[in-house]
């Protein structure tokens, strides 16, 4: 009886993988913790910001806070990084490669279980938010500056945009299976490497297209954009619809999690 | 449901890693229903080999194949093939029942078998405790119960008695011949000879990957012999040259000292006592596994690499 192994088998072992190590924990507080940080943000109020910004009443001054919120994503991507990294740290690598022989089987399934874990940070992080903002409002007795319709779709693209970010990460991870250094590249890339690019005349064209100018278009928040074309000169370059903005981000998971299967292929397990 | 018997072949199996040349045109075949063990120096290539057979590593060339088939071509390789190997490690934060259970998941096995798999190896009474804390031996057993999860035809254990101790190998050992005597395929690799020698009915030897030996274990240890010590040496040899003939084959081990090939203790003492002559010492000599291998690998020559 050779009946193959399910494709949710697979995804179910490595939630169950997951679950069962600390980092649901620290995954937990951390997306706590960043919904938290939107509701320290609220109560200091946009407008004591330095520089300042348009306070809560506003819709600029919501929508930089939720942004705020938004740039929190590369915290479940520095997550993502380790599903495949501790595989190789701990030395897992060997059995699951025993049990799940084809490669690239075992990094869907890790893929679709941080797809899932991804969201639940997502959805934790925007709920703790949104109710944060929702009681900092009452609490200061100002009305938000956006319907509450608007708001909850920001938070929607917020939750989703840490679940892409998570499948970046895993990618990431998969393809430099060292932890420290797939962690580095991408807080490098984020916080440097993407500012310093579109110092190249040429290159902001391509804005939309890069990683940082889909999160844009995903969470709605075009803050950086904006400063950027403020101190370039030009205009800000037109960011996509939000859900190119996603397909954009999957792509790129998507070409790294490619290569990462690609490579390791070649690569005895040793 | 009979699953079949499952035959390990390696033909013309070679692994060059960077020009250095790790195995090279490896033969040999482990069959069903025995306990094979698989004997080498360190950096013999054993580990490269069942590696290779287990598709984590690519062959340079030749074929390493179970029932015929590739391990990555195993419909459910995991429900065929059970393997532990020495540089497999856990998940610090998992529990021995978490670690089985992502891989019974991961090998589609029935939530049971974590249970029977720990009655099995002995894991029960730590099954609560997160890998971090387990003793080698421990974490041995847990090895050893992932690798049956999927009640697999093929055992392939990387030296398998490394860490346990002394009841643990010896657990290990009825526990291998208990699963071989069921007609399914055991392979074991080993630097420690002692340990195979109680194991192990047939035998895979090489050295510096290449095959040196391939048989039963009985057939390793050479020819028996019989160490006799008289005073009167030289009329013993010709009483039994005269009395056997061709039979027998003596070798001289000092001024009255003689190993005799190919007659008993018996039939020596018996002639010796027929011609009145006095013995003052006659012993059986067989050699060791250890001595064989020592032998057979060149070893013994001081040349050890």
């Amino acid at each position: 009886m050779t009946v193959p192994i399910s494709p949710r088998a697979l995804v179910s072992a490595e939630l169950r993988r997951l679950a069962a190590t600390r980092l649901r924990l620290w995954g937990s507080l951390a997306a706590i913790g960043s919904g938290g940080f939107v509701g320290v943000l609220a109560l200091i109020g946009p407008e004591n910001f330095d520089p300042p910004l348009p306070g809560l009443e506003t819709a600029p001054g919501v929508r930089v806070v939720l942004g705020l919120l938004g740039l929190c994503a590369f915290v479940p991507a520095l997550l993502g990084t380790t599903a495949v990294a501790s595989e190789y740290r701990h030395r897992t690598l060997t059995t699951t490669a025993l049990f799940a022989p084809r490669r690239w089987t075992m990094l869907a399934a890790k893929l679709a279980a941080y797809a899932i874990a991804g969201l639940a940070y997502g959805l934790i992080a925007v709920t703790v938010a949104g109710a944060a903002l929702a009681g900092t409002a009452a609490v200061k007795g100002v009305a938000l500056g956006l319907p509450t319709a608007t708001v909850l779709a920001l938070l929607a693209r917020i939750a989703v945009t840490m679940a892409v970010y998570t499948l970046v990460g895993v990618a990431v991870g998969a393809l430099i299976p060292n932890q420290v250094a797939a962690a580095a590249i991408l807080g490098a890339y984020f916080y440097m490497i993407e500012t310093a690019l579109l110092l190249i005349p040429g290159v902001k064209e391509l804005y939309p297209y890069l990683p940082g100018g889909a999160t844009a278009a995903l969470t709605g928040f075009t803050y950086l954009a904006d400063a950027l074309a403020e101190q370039t000169g030009g205009g800000a370059a037109s960011l996509l619809s939000a859900p190119l903005g996603a397909t954009v981000l999957l792509g790129y998971a998507v070409v790294a999690a490619v290569i990462a299967v690609v490579v390791p292929l070649r690569r005895d397990i040793t | 449901m009979n699953r079949g018997s499952w035959t390990i072949e390696v033909h013309g199996l070679t692994k060059v890693f960077d020009s250095v040349a790790a195995v090279t045109d490896l033969d040999f075949t482990v069959s069903p229903g025995t306990v094979t063990a698989f004997l080498g120096p360190n950096g013999a290539g054993k580990t490269t080999t069942m590696r290779m057979l287990l598709g984590l590593v690519t062959p340079t060339s030749g074929r390493a194949t179970i029932g015929g088939l590739r391990y990555a071509e195993l419909p459910r390789p995991a429900a065929t093939v059970g393997a532990v190997l020495d540089t497999s490690g856990f998940h610090p934060d998992h529990t021995a029942r978490d670690h089985l259970g992502v891989y019974a998941r991961l090998g589609g096995f029935a939530r049971s078998r974590v249970d029977e798999v720990m009655d099995l190896t002995g894991v029960t009474p730590f099954a609560g405790r997160t890998t971090r804390t387990l003793s080698t031996g421990m974490r041995r057993r847990l090895h050893l119960a992932t690798a049956l999860l999927g009640d697999p035809r093929v055992l392939l254990l990387d030296e398998p008695g490394n860490g346990l101790d002394p009841e643990g190998i010896a657990w290990l050992r009825g526990f291998l011949r208990r699963f071989a005597a069921e007609d399914r395929t055991v392979l074991i690799s080993s630097h420690v000879l002692s340990e195979v020698e109680q194991s192990a009915e047939r035998v895979v030897v090489i050295d510096r990957g290449r095959l040196i030996a391939a048989g039963a274990v009985a057939d390793l240890y050479g020819e028996a012999a019989v160490r006799v010590r008289s005073p009167q040496a030289g009329s013993l040899i010709a009483v039994l040259l005269t009395a056997h003939g061709g039979a027998v084959r003596v070798t001289d081990l000092g001024p009255d000292t003689v190993r005799v090939h190919g007659l008993t203790t018996a039939a020596i003492a018996a002639d010796a006592a027929a011609h009145g002559i006095p013995l003052h010492e006659i012993t059986p000599e067989r050699p060791t596994l250890e001595q064989a291998f020592l032998h057979l690998t060149g070893h013994d020559q001081g040349d050890v690499s």
